[in-house]
C-alpha cells in the first residue's frame, strides 16, 4: 500500500489522527486545517516518512523506550508512567510567568532556562490567541517563551513546525514542547527509520512533555467561545473554567476529539521531562497553581537541577506520603486513561488482538484487556 | 468555393461545407445555431459569408432559442436553417414537438449532427427517435454530395408540407470530404406579409393534421431520388442501409467479392419510412441485414413492418450481429457479413510475418487540459479548498473542456455531470439538503458560454430557494471546446459585428447574492477565497477569470519557464514529482537522464503557474506578460 494511503486508512479515516503535525512539512501532500489533518493530493511513495513518524501508526514502543532511556531496570521505569528519575511539585519562581500559565508555569520557566543556558538553541511551541487559532511556532528568544504559556485545549499541528525547523537545519538543538502524541512522534523521528534520509533528527535537542487528558475538537472549542485562560478542575468539580465562565463538563466532553479516546499516555512518557497539574495527597486547594514534574532523562535531570540552583523553580514538599503518594495518585490516573483507551480501541476494532497502534505492545497492555 | 455560382463544377468539400453550400442552393435567408461538434463549423462559415451572400446568420444563446428564431423567420416565408448536434436537438425537444403541431411557412431545415462513438460528445444519442416522436420528416445523406443536394430538397419539402424537416448527419459526413458537383445558387424568394389570419400555433387541435402531413411525406418518399438500390435485384440476401451505412455495406461486399450476390437498399428518407418501397424488396428476400449508425432504428421499424405483413424472414442488425454501441466501419461490416452469410475467414496474406499484421499496442492516454489551461489551476485550487473541509465538498460539473476535471487532469474534482446546465441545478437540489443534515459543501461549475446557455435559470432557482451552494463560473472568455465561437460575453456576433459584451458579473449581481472575481492562477488566493465563501450560507458566485490558454498564447508574450535542475531534488524530494505527476501540465516533464524535473519548452505556453506548486522553488519564471 502507498505510504500516505496507509496513514490515511489506519489513522486519519480511522479517527486515530491527533493532528500532531508529524506527517506535515515533509511533502506538499499532508496538510492541516481547523484541527484536522488531510492529504491534499495522492502521493505515490510506498515508504514515506509520514508513515514512520505518525504516533498512531504501529511501532514497538517498548523497544523505542529502551533505545532512548536504557533498560527498564535502570531507567526507573514505572509501567503506568514510563521512565521516572524523579517526581517533584514545582512552580515558576517568577510570578509574571505564573500569571500566564495554566498551573504553575514550570514548563515556561524550564524552556526559557533551557534556551538561556544553551540546552537548546530554539524551541518549537504551541501558541494561541486566547483559545483561538492555535499554531506551532519556532521561538529562539527566551523572552518569547512566555507568550506561548497556557493551554488552548486544542491540538495544533506543532510537529509540522518541528519538521520545518529540522529540515531547515539552522538550529542544531531544537526543543519540542508537546503532548504525548507529539513527543512520541519526536522519538520516532529520533529513531531515524530511513538510512538515506534522517530528517536531521539529531537536531532535536530536548523533548518536553505535557500531561494531557484530551484535546477539544476545533469546532467544539469554537462552540464554547473564546477565553484567555482555560483550566479543567479535578474530577469532583466536574467543570471547566474559561476565564470567569464555568462550563459543566457534560457540555465539554461531547466536544472532545474522537482520537483522544484512544490515547493511552497521560504523562507524555516519551520526553526528557514531563509537566502537568499537581496531584498531591494534599488535595486541590493546596495543589492549585503548582505543577507536577516528572524527570525522565539525564538531560532532564540536569536542567531541573540547574533550575533549582538558579532559583528559577520553586519546589514544594509532597506532604502526606511524600513522593510515593504523589506517584500513587499519578499511577491511578494513568491506569484509568490506559483502561479507557484500550476499551475504546477494542470496541473500535472488535478484537482484543487488534489494538491498532498498540498492537506491537499488546503484552504490555494485557492487564487492561 | 461554397459561394461560387458555378453550376456543374465539382469541388472537394468537407461535409460541413456541403451543408453551407446546400443552404445557399436552397436560397437560405436565415441561419442560426449554438456550437456543437461535429457540426460547429457550419455557422462559423455561414457567418463569414452571410453579408456577401445576402442572408442573416447568428449564434444563439442555446439551441432552443436558435430554433425558435428560425421559426420566427419562417413565419414571414423566409427559408431558415438551424444547425445543432444531437444534444442540441434534445435541448430543442419541446420546441420541435410543439413547433411541429404549428407547422412552418417558409422552409425550415433542422440539421442535427450525430456523433456515433461520441468522439466529441458525452453520448451517442440517435436523433432519429426525435423525428418519430415529433412526427417530423427526417432525411440522412450517405455522401457529401447528397448532403449538399438534400438541403434544397428539404427546403422544398418543408414548404410543400408546411412542416420543418430534420436532416440527420453523422461525424463522418461532417468531417469527411468528397467531391461535390455544384448546383445553382437561386434568387431568394421574397418575404410574405403576415396576414391577420396567418397562424403558427402549436396546439393539439392540429394533431391529426400533423399526422396527415407525415403521410404526405411518406407518399413523397416512396419515389425519392435519395433512396438507392445497388447490387442484385431479387437477391435472397438484402442489406438495408441508412445514411452512411450504405458506404460501409458496399465496401464490405466489394471486399468479400459478393457485390453481385446481395441487394442493397439504401434509405435517405428515414422518417416516415417508404413502406411500399421497403416491402417490395423485403418480400423477395430471405434474410436482411440492417446497417445503420447507433440504434437499431430501421431494424425495429422494418421488423415491425415485416411482422405486420406476416413475412417470414430473418432481420438482423445492431440488435444482434452488429455491435450495439459505437461507430460502424467496413471491418465491422465484413466481420458481420461473414457471420451472417457463413463465409469462412481467408488466410492472412502474409501469414503474420509482415509488420503491419503485428498488433501495435498504444498506451492509454487520458484526455487532459492543454498546457497553461486555467482549468488546471481552478480544479487544483478547488480540490484543495474542498478537501480542507471535515467532510470534503462535492463538485457538480457541466459540459465544456472542464469535464476532464472528472479525471486526473482536474484532480478528480468533478463528481457529477449530465448535460449543459446540469451542474448548477443539481447542486441547487443537493444544496437544499444541507438544511436537513447533509453535511458537505456543494459547489457547481460552469463555463462562460454555458452560463448563458442554460445556467442562468438554475442560478435563479438557487437564489429564489436559497440553496446553500457556491457556483463557480470558469470564465475563459471563449466557447473553447467547440472552437472559439462568439457568445454573449465576447462582444462580437456570428457575422463579425461588434455588440455589447454582457457582463457575467453584472448578471450575477442582479441576483442579489455575493459575487467575487478571482484569477485561478493565484492559486493560494483562490483556495482561501473558495474556502471562505463556502463558510457562508445561501448562494454565492465566484467568477474565475483567466483566458483560455489557446487564445491567450496568441496574444500574450510568453514567459520563459525553466527548471533550475540543481534546485530540484528529483526523487529525493518529498513531492513525488509534484509538477509532472500531480499538477500534470503536459509541459511539466521528467528528465529521466538527470532524474529531475524539466519543462518541455515546445509545449509550454509560459503561464508559469507550475512554479507555485514546486515545494523547492526549482521552477523559475522570467519575463513575458501577466
Amino acid at each position: 500500500m502507498l505510504s500516505f494511503r496507509e496513514v490515511e486508512r489506519k489513522v486519519v479515516n480511522n479517527d486515530l489522527c491527533t493532528n500532531c503535525g508529524s506527517c506535515q512539512s515533509l511533502c506538499p501532500f499532508w496538510k492541516s486545517s481547523e484541527g484536522r489533518t488531510y492529504a491534499g493530493f495522492d502521493c505515490d511513495r510506498k515508504e514515506g516518512r509520514c508513515k514512520y513518524f505518525c504516533p498512531r501508526m504501529p511501532a514497538d514502543l517498548d523497544a523505542l523506550r529502551q533505545k532512548f532511556f536504557g533498560a527498564d531496570s535502570e531507567s526507573g521505569f514505572i509501567p503506568e508512567l514510563g521512565p521516572v528519575k524523579g517526581v517533584y511539585l514545582t512552580r515558576a519562581a517568577d510570578d509574571s510567568i505564573r500569571k500566564g500559565a495554566q498551573h504553575g508555569g514550570t514548563m515556561t520557566a524550564l524552556v526559557k532556562l533551557a534556551l538561556e543556558e544553551g540546552f537548546i538553541d530554539a524551541a518549537v511551541l504551541s501558541k494561541a490567541e486566547g483559545t483561538l487559532n492555535p499554531e506551532g511556532v519556532l521561538v529562539t528568544n527566551p523572552a518569547d517563551v512566555a507568550k506561548c504559556s497556557g493551554s488552548s485545549f486544542q491540538i495544533p499541528p506543532t510537529n509540522a513546525k518541528l519538521n520545518e525547523a529540522l529540515i531547515a537545519d539552522e538550529y542544531k538543538k531544537i526543543g519540542l514542547v508537546g503532548t504525548a502524541c507529539k513527543t512520541l512522534a519526536a522519538y520516532k523521528m529520533k529513531a531515524k527509520p530511513f538510512a538515506e534520509n534522517d530528517n536531521n533528527a539529531d537536531n532535536i535537542g530536548m523533548v518536553f512533555g505535557l500531561f494531557c487528558g484530551w484535546g477539544l475538537d476545533w469546532q467544539g472549542m469554537a462552540k464554547l467561545g473564546e477565553a484567555k485562560h482555560v483550566d479543567i478542575l479535578p474530577s469532583k468539580f466536574h467543570r471547566m473554567d474559561m476565564d470567569d465562565k464555568q462550563v459543566d463538563l457534560d457540555e465539554v466532553l461531547p466536544l472532545v476529539r474522537e482520537n483522544c479516546k484512544y490515547c493511552y499516555d497521560m504523562t507524555a512518557e516519551f520526553a526528557d521531562l514531563s509537566v502537568g497539574g499537581a496531584r498531591s495527597a494534599e488535595g486541590w486547594d493546596v495543589d492549585k497553581g503548582w505543577n507536577q514534574l516528572i524527570v525522565r532523562s539525564e538531560k532532564g535531570a540536569e536542567l531541573v537541577k540547574l533550575a533549582k540552583e538558579k532559583g528559577v523553580l520553586e519546589f514544594r514538599d509532597f506532604g502526606g506520603k511524600g513522593e510515593a503518594g504523589a506517584i500513587e495518585k499519578l499511577v491511578a490516573a494513568s491506569k484509568s486513561k490506559r483502561a479507557k483507551a484500550v476499551k475504546a480501541i477494542v470496541e473500535k476494532t472488535g478484537s482484543k488482538d487488534d489494538l491498532t497502534y498498540l498492537t506491537p505492545n499488546k503484552d504490555s497492555f494485557k492487564a487492561y484487556l | 468555393m461554397t459561394t461560387r455560382n458555378e453550376p456543374g463544377k465539382t469541388y472537394l468539400m468537407q461535409g460541413n461545407e456541403a451543408i453551407v453550400r446546400g443552404a445557399l442552393e436552397g436560397g437560405v435567408h436565415f441561419a442560426s445555431s449554438y456550437p456543437g461538434s461535429p457540426s460547429s463549423q457550419v455557422l462559423g462559415i455561414m457567418g463569414r459569408i452571410a453579408d456577401q451572400m445576402g442572408f442573416y446568420a447568428e449564434w444563439s444563446t442555446n439551441e432552443t432559442t436558435a430554433l425558435q428564431a428560425c421559426m420566427g423567420a419562417s413565419f414571414a416565408n423566409a427559408r431558415s436553417i438551424c444547425v445543432v448536434k444531437q444534444n442540441g436537438l434534445l435541448v430543442q425537444s419541446d420546441t420541435i414537438h410543439c413547433g411541429a403541431l404549428g407547422g412552418v411557412k417558409g422552409g425550415l431545415v433542422l440539421v442535427t449532427s450525430d456523433d456515433p462513438d461520441a468522439h466529441s460528445s458525452t453520448n451517442e444519442f440517435d436523433s432519429r427517435h426525435m423525428a418519430v416522436s415529433a412526427n417530423v420528416p427526417m432525411l440522412e445523406p450517405s455522401s457529401i454530395q447528397e448532403t449538399k443536394d438534400m438541403i434544397p430538397y428539404a427546403f422544398e419539402l418543408s414548404e410543400k408540407l408546411q412542416q420543418m424537416v430534420i436532416l440527420r448527419v453523422t461525424t463522418r459526413i461532417c468531417h469527411g470530404r468528397g467531391g461535390v458537383k455544384l448546383g445553382e445558387i437561386p434568387e431568394k424568394k421574397p418575404f410574405k406579409k403576415i396576414g391577420k389570419w396567418d397562424k403558427m400555433l402549436g396546439l393539439n387541435w392540429l394533431h391529426s393534421y400533423l399526422l396527415e402531413k407525415l403521410e404526405w411525406a411518406r407518399e413523397e418518399f416512396e419515389d425519392c431520388e435519395f433512396n438507392h438500390f445497388d447490387g442484385k435485384e431479387g437477391a435472397e440476401t438484402l442489406i438495408i442501409a441508412g445514411g452512411t451505412g450504405r458506404n460501409y455495406a458496399l465496401e464490405a461486399l466489394d471486399d468479400l467479392g459478393i457485390e453481385d450476390e446481395v441487394g442493397v437498399l439504401s434509405l435517405g428518407t428515414l422518417w416516415p419510412l417508404p413502406e411500399k418501397l421497403i416491402l417490395k424488396h423485403l418480400k423477395k428476400a430471405k434474410r436482411v441485414l440492417i446497417v445503420e449508425e447507433v440504434d437499431p432504428f430501421l431494424e425495429e421499424h422494418i421488423s415491425a413492418l415485416a411482422g405486420k405483413e406476416k413475412l417470414n424472414i430473418d432481420i438482423c442488425g445492431r440488435n444482434d450481429i452488429l455491435p450495439k454501441v459505437g461507430e460502424l466501419n467496413p471491418d465491422v461490416l465484413i466481420k458481420a457479413l461473414r457471420e451472417f452469410l457463413g463465409i469462412k475467414e481467408e488466410k492472412p496474406c502474409c501469414s503474420g510475418t509482415c509488420p503491419a499484421a503485428e498488433a501495435v499496442t498504444i498506451p492509454d492516454r487520458e484526455l487532459t487540459f492543454c498546457a497553461g489551461c486555467p482549468h488546471r489551476a481552478t480544479f487544483f485550487a478547488l480540490k484543495q479548498a474542498l478537501i480542507k473541509e471535515k467532510n470534503p465538498g462535492v463538485v457538480f460539473g457541466d459540459i465544456g473542456c472542464y469535464v476532464f476535471a472528472a479525471q486526473r487532469a482536474g484532480q478528480f474534482a468533478v463528481q457529477f455531470m449530465s448535460c449543459m446546465g446540469s451542474g448548477i441545478s443539481a447542486a441547487g437540489g443537493l444544496g437544499q439538503l444541507t438544511k436537513y443534515g447533509f453535511d458537505q459543501k456543494v459547489v457547481s461549475v460552469c463555463g462562460d458560454s454555458t452560463f448563458f446557455h442554460t445556467v442562468v435559470p438554475g442560478l435563479i432557482a438557487a437564489k429564489m430557494n436559497n440553496a446553500n451552494i457556491l457556483h463557480i463560473v470558469l470564465d475563459n472568455s471563449a466557447t473553447a471546446m467547440t472552437g472559439f465561437q462568439p457568445h454573449p460575453g465576447t462582444g462580437t456576433t456570428c457575422m463579425g459585428q461588434p455588440t455589447d459584451k454582457l457582463s457575467i458579473k453584472a448578471i450575477c449581481e442582479s441576483l442579489g447574492c455575493r459575487v467575487e472575481i478571482a484569477d485561478p492562477f493565484n492559486l493560494q488566493e483562490t483556495i482561501d477565497l473558495i474556502f471562505e465563501m463556502n463558510r457562508e450560507d445561501g448562494l454565492k458566485i465566484l467568477i474565475l477569470e483567466q483566458p483560455c490558454a489557446t487564445l491567450a498564447s496568441k496574444t500574450r508574450a510568453k514567459k520563459k519557464v525553466w527548471v533550475e535542475q540543481e534546485l530540484c531534488k528529483g526523487d529525493d524530494c518529498g513531492c513525488s514529482r509534484m509538477c509532472s505527476r500531480v499538477w500534470g501540465c503536459p509541459a511539466n516533464i521528467w528528465d529521466f537522464e538527470k532524474g529531475c524535473a524539466a519543462i518541455d519548452e515546445v509545449v509550454c505556453v509560459g503561464c508559469g503557474v507550475c512554479a507555485k506548486v514546486c515545494p523547492q522553488g526549482a521552477i523559475k519564471v522570467e519575463g513575458g506578460d501577466e
